[in-house]
């Protein structure tokens, strides 16, 4: 992830990094300890993600399904405590016509993200639980296409049709995704 | 004698937006590096408020460390890298336990020692600070951060004045 941030974004950052997330013009508004939402953001770029067997997975072929694509890395705090919520996002609207995509932006791909989602287990109400939804390999030129990423986690609500609904810098809270994701279904 | 980070000088847009996050510049302890002296050199990072890095010694396995790794020139020997104590830190992601953190100011210091056939001029040890930064809800990519640490190596018996006593007078190392 050694260019995780899209170019554009470059100075909003700056300008977050600098101010406290606030006064900076055209820079999302964010205090300390809460995420930002935007909408509108139009239709999902075509991109082509490997997976963790290095086969090939577009969300063309998810067209038809609501996807929360959730950019993540094993070395992201907050991104942990959004799994087990996604993991049981997954468990209750997979067959509804939902799925979770995790688009892990690790430096060293496979290698490290592979044992992490082969191993690490999740407090899901009490069961420990792996990683429950396919999990690709993103890079910078991949979240590039989305508008880039401010930082992680981030999260992209892609509807039915392709567009993408909302997008979610920074740990979010399940009611929210959740009501999004029934809001689509 | 200080010398700030170069900021971006990794070339990814990573450095550059964590370059707003922390601000790190060089120390060195001497005025100028006698041979056969001990002396010390310290790289300080002003981390942005409402942020913080993990510490050397982070809570979870899985977080990346900050680190500093010295390229020691000829005649310039480590003694030993002290790193700060973290501080515990209950944030909005880390409800099960405290992580162990940086934040306002993280001070490194290495004890260095000048041989005696250390060559004499100036002298440059070329460091890496690695770092990782977060806010309450944010995680940024890994940085690594290359600094330079300069100073006069000189003859044995010049006499060299103590500098920077604020940077190198208390030392808390874990």
């Amino acid at each position: 992830m050694k260019r995780l941030l899209n170019v554009a974004l470059f100075a909003a950052v700056i300008c977050i990094a600098t101010s406290n997330f606030s006064g900076c013009s055209g820079a999302p508004k964010q205090t300390p300890g809460t995420a930002t939402a935007s909408a509108g953001l139009g239709p999902a770029p075509d991109v082509t993600f490997k997976d963790l067997q290095g086969n090939n997975v577009t969300l063309a072929s998810m067209k038809g399904k609501v996807v929360l694509l959730n950019f993540w890395a094993t070395w992201c705090d907050p991104c942990h405590e959004e799994i087990p919520w996604m993991i049981q996002l997954q468990q209750k609207y997979a067959d509804k016509g939902f799925t979770m995509l995790g688009a892990a932006m690790d430096d060293e791909g496979v290698k490290i993200v592979q044992p992490f989602v082969q191993k690490t287990q999740f407090d899901v109400q009490g069961h420990p639980t792996t990683m429950n939804y396919p999990i690709v390999i993103a890079n910078d030129d991949i979240a590039s296409k989305f508008g880039g990423l401010i930082g992680l986690p981030t999260s992209v609500m892609i509807s039915r049709d392709g567009t993408m609904a909302k997008r979610y810098i920074g740990l979010v809270s399940e009611d929210t995704v959740e009501k999004e994701i029934r809001s689509l279904l | 004698m200080s010398r700030p980070a170069t900021a971006g000088a990794q070339g990814s847009y990573a450095s550059q937006v964590n370059s707003g996050i922390v601000q790190a510049k060089t120390y060195i302890s001497l005025s100028a590096v006698p041979r056969n002296a001990n002396f010390q050199a310290a790289v300080v990072a002003d981390i942005a408020r409402g942020f913080h890095m993990n510490s050397h010694t982070p809570s979870e396995a899985y977080l990346i460390a900050t680190t500093l790794t010295p390229r020691l020139p000829a005649g310039i020997k480590l003694v030993s890298t002290d790193y700060p104590q973290g501080h515990p830190a209950m944030l909005s992601f880390s409800t099960d336990k405290p992580l162990d953190v940086y934040s306002d100011r993280a001070i490194i210091r290495l004890k260095l020692a000048a041989v005696a056939a250390a060559p004499l001029g100036a002298t440059t040890i070329p460091v890496v600070l690695r770092y990782q930064a977060c806010n309450q809800t944010t995680c940024f990519p890994p940085v690594k951060l290359p600094l330079e640490i300069e100073f006069e190596v000189v003859k044995a018996d010049t006499k060299a004045s103590a500098t920077h006593p604020e940077i190198f007078s208390v030392l808390r190392v874990r």
